[in-house]
Formats: C-alpha cells, sequence, structure tokens
C-alpha cells in the first residue's frame, strides 16, 4: 500500500468545510429542547423518505404474502386441527367471561363507579424496525397528520406494545415495552399493587418497585395501572415468570413475559385519548352532587 | 449531479435499512448500511462530502429511529470526515485494507456512542461492546467490504477518487 499526502491549496471548498465542521461542533453544544426544531424541520425529509419506505415495505409484505401462501404451507394441516381444538376451548372460555362481564357490569352500577369511556384510537400498520442498533423500535406508517403524537400509547388486542416516541408527517416511531428505555406505569391484576415496567437487555420486561409484603406470584397477569403514560387501566402488558427478592431491598421485582411478541407486530392500535382517572376516581371518592 | 445521487443515496438508505436489513440481522444486530455509505462517500468524494452527507444521511435515519437527531447526524457526519481524511493518505485501496478499516471505525464509533446517547443503566458499556458493537462492527465490514469489493472490480476506484477530490 503505497501511502502519499496530497496538500490541498487553500480555497473555497476548504473554507466551507472548515465552516461546516464548525456548524456540526456548534450542534453538539445546542440544548435538547431545541432539537424538536430540527425534528420539524425534518419534517419535510421523513415525509419525502416515507414514500419509498412505504413502496419498500409493501413489496416486501407481498413476498412475505406469497411466501407464506404457498411455500411455508408444510404442517398447515396440523396446525388447522389445533387451531380447531383452541377455538372450541375459547368459545367455552368467552361464554364464562361473558357471564362474568354481564356480573361486573351489574356491580359496576351498583358501586357506582364511573365506566371508562373507550379511547378513541388510530389503527396504523408495522413498516419497518429501528435504523440503528441501540434501541428497539417499530416504525408506523401513520404520524403527525394522523394525529398521532409523542408519548402517545400503542397496543394490539394482545396487548401493550409501546409508546411513540418520534413522528414525522406520515410516519411515527414506537418504542416497545421490551426496550430497557421505555417504562410504563404497570399494575399486578391479582394483587392490585402498583410499579413501573421496564423493558431489559434480553428482550423481555420487568415490574420494578412492588412492595415487600406484596404476595405476587409466577403466573400474575400485571396490566397498565393507567396512571401516567398515555394508557388506559387494564392493557394487558405482560405474566410475571419469576419473583426477585433482594435482601435489604426495599422493593421487589419480577420479570415478565411479554404478552406481544414485538417481532411479529403487524398492525397497532394507537391511543389518542386515554382516559386517565384523576387520584379522586381512583381512590374510589363519590363525587359531591350539586 | 453529484448532490443527486447523494440525494439518492439519502432517500435509498433509509428504507433498505429499516424494512430489509432487519431479515439479515445476527443476535438482533443488523449491519448500518448508512455508515457503510457515509464511509465510502468521505473515501471517493473527500472530506466535506463525507461529512455532509454524513450529516443529512445521520439526520435522516434518527428521524426513522428513537436515537435524538443531533448525536446521530454528529456521528455520521465525523465518520465521513474521518474517511476523507483516511482517503486523501491513501492512494491505493484494497478490499482486504478497506474492511479492516470500516472494522476499525465502526468499533471506534460504537464505543463512543454509549457515552453520547443517555441510555439506561441496565445497557452499561460492556454489555454495549459484547452485543452491539463488536457484531455490528463485523457486520458492518462484511457488508461493506462485499459493496466495495463490487465496486473495485466493475470501477477504477483511484480514478473515481482522484476525479470527485477535484
Amino acid at each position: 500500500m503505497r501511502m502519499v499526502n496530497l496538500r490541498a491549496p487553500y480555497s473555497a471548498r476548504r473554507v466551507v468545510l472548515v465552516l461546516a465542521v464548525i456548524l456540526a461542533l456548534g450542534f453538539l453544544l445546542l440544548p435538547g429542547q431545541l432539537q424538536s426544531g430540527f425534528q420539524y424541520i425534518g419534517n419535510p425529509l421523513g415525509w419525502i423518505i416515507s414514500w419509498p419506505l412505504q413502496v419498500v415495505a409493501g413489496i416486501h409484505d407481498r413476498i412475505a404474502d406469497v411466501w407464506g401462501r404457498y411455500v411455508a404451507l408444510q404442517g398447515v394441516e396440523e396446525e388447522n386441527q389445533q387451531l380447531k381444538r383452541e377455538l372450541d376451548l375459547l368459545k367455552e372460555q368467552n361464554g364464562q367471561l361473558r357471564e362474568a362481564s354481564v356480573a361486573t357490569e351489574r356491580f359496576s352500577a351498583l358501586l357506582e363507579f364511573k365506566k371508562q369511556a373507550l379511547p378513541t384510537s388510530v389503527a396504523a400498520q408495522v413498516i419497518g424496525r429501528d435504523t440503528g442498533n441501540w434501541y428497539k423500535t417499530i416504525i408506523l406508517n401513520k404520524g403527525a397528520s394522523d394525529g398521532l403524537q409523542s408519548d402517545q400509547g400503542v397496543i394490539t388486542p394482545a396487548g401493550v406494545v409501546g409508546r411513540v416516541v418520534k413522528t414525522t408527517a406520515s410516519t411515527a416511531v414506537v418504542l416497545l415495552v421490551t426496550d430497557p428505555n421505555n417504562a410504563i406505569a404497570g399494575l399486578i391484576q391479582r394483587t392490585r399493587d402498583e410499579g413501573i415496567v421496564e423493558g431489559t437487555t434480553q428482550g423481555q420486561a420487568r415490574l420494578k418497585y412492588i412492595p415487600l409484603l406484596s404476595n405476587a406470584r409466577p403466573g400474575d397477569h400485571v396490566v397498565t395501572s393507567g396512571l401516567v403514560g398515555g394508557f388506559p387501566r387494564g392493557i394487558p402488558i405482560g405474566t410475571i415468570i419469576r419473583i426477585d427478592k433482594e435482601e435489604e431491598a426495599l422493593f421487589q421485582s419480577a420479570e415478565l413475559s411479554p404478552e406481544i411478541d414485538p417481532n411479529r407486530v403487524e398492525e397497532v392500535l394507537v391511543i389518542q385519548s386515554p382516559s386517565i382517572p384523576n387520584e379522586g376516581e381512583r381512590l374510589g371518592v363519590p363525587k359531591l352532587k350539586p | 449531479m453529484k448532490a443527486l445521487l447523494y440525494f439518492v443515496v439519502i432517500v435509498g438508505v433509509v428504507p433498505i435499512q429499516s424494512v430489509l436489513l432487519p431479515h439479515i440481522s445476527l443476535w438482533d444486530v443488523k449491519p448500518d448500511l448508512g455508515f457503510v455509505a457515509v464511509c465510502l462517500v468521505g473515501l471517493i468524494a473527500g472530506e466535506l462530502d463525507g461529512l455532509l452527507v454524513g450529516l443529512a444521511l445521520g439526520w435522516a435515519m434518527s428521524l426513522f429511529s428513537a436515537q435524538d437527531l443531533m448525536s446521530g447526524a454528529i456521528m455520521k457526519g465525523a465518520v465521513g470526515f474521518v474517511a476523507g481524511l483516511a482517503g486523501r493518505q491513501v492512494v491505493y485501496l484494497s478490499p482486504v485494507v478497506f474492511v479492516a478499516g470500516l472494522l476499525v471505525v465502526s468499533c471506534s464509533a460504537g464505543l463512543i456512542t454509549p457515552f453520547v446517547l443517555k441510555l439506561s443503566v441496565q445497557q452499561d458499556w460492556w454489555w454495549a461492546v459484547w452485543t452491539i458493537v463488536l457484531p455490528q462492527a463485523c457486520l458492518d465490514a462484511v457488508l461493506g467490504g462485499a459493496i466495495y469489493w463490487l465496486m473495485w472490480n466493475r470501477l477504477n476506484i483511484e480514478q473515481l477518487m482522484s476525479e470527485s477530490r477535484m
């Protein structure tokens, strides 16, 4: 390998280079709040990129569809039989749940609990994954022009997917519940103990800050508590698979198996207006009548 | 013409990176096509082009990631600038040397990234090195080496470098 030092003469190109380096270093000194301005400026670029992104995602889905329909058909008969058995079981469970639901409604009316309003939600498709390796996110085909904003909750019928962290005009980035940088207020359904659900580096989730006196155990379901974070109360997050209790610790924590498989999510609902109960409603304090 | 080519690169890399590359990920780590593209631009066209394309591509990629915009832009811009400086010092660059260079620069950039990003306490430096930095550097080197090898066989890289730096 020959090495040579090409000394370029002083030129306008060099001046531009110096200015560009100074500009780049200047960006580093900008406070975080100003970055939202760059996000806003980036909207047109994001809109332009969203077109090829959706085209590539469409081609990818078409190929995956053809593969799924015609190539990967081995074992379909066996799977069909198993699904029929599961369907029968679910029908039976559905009947029981209907009964339970009717009873719950009756009791709720008796106790004058305010019925939780169904939140407004927007359906969106997953069209991509994070462009880097440091965060676990998915990209949706709906954005700010569809009413999506940061911190809105994202769910599927199976449970919590994550929350919106960034939007362009026509796309949104969702930080998954399994990302260690995500935190969602959770509640153990059986014991009613509250905590914070964080993702783990192993792709699972962890419920932290469970009171030491809680009798939570593996198999308990964890749902959203509805206090903060853009989710209404009662959306499934995961199932406890292990309780960790350290000596002299003030709290215990629990490892969760998330209800959703982040790698298989295709369609989601973005919650636009969760009904977050105020402190009085949460504590069951009856409203004063005029 | 050059600006149009850079625009196509920026607009084309993001969909490929977010839709197609997750399918060739190993242990949930995928190569960074943007990093490879910026290295190639810096190496062939010089430090100014590398810096500007790196800033723009980093910014565009950050729009589709949870990473903050500035750190993404600055990291890619710095990589493009370093690639340009390296390209100025080297006249003949074989694919093997390019792969080794990519490995070193990708590792260096990856080692800095955990300090730049405000990551969770679970994601400490050692975790980052073993689970993201080293696998990604290897994948970047393989992908970059393959692209450079194709270019090396079909184009006169030395002529391209001297023409682009005029």
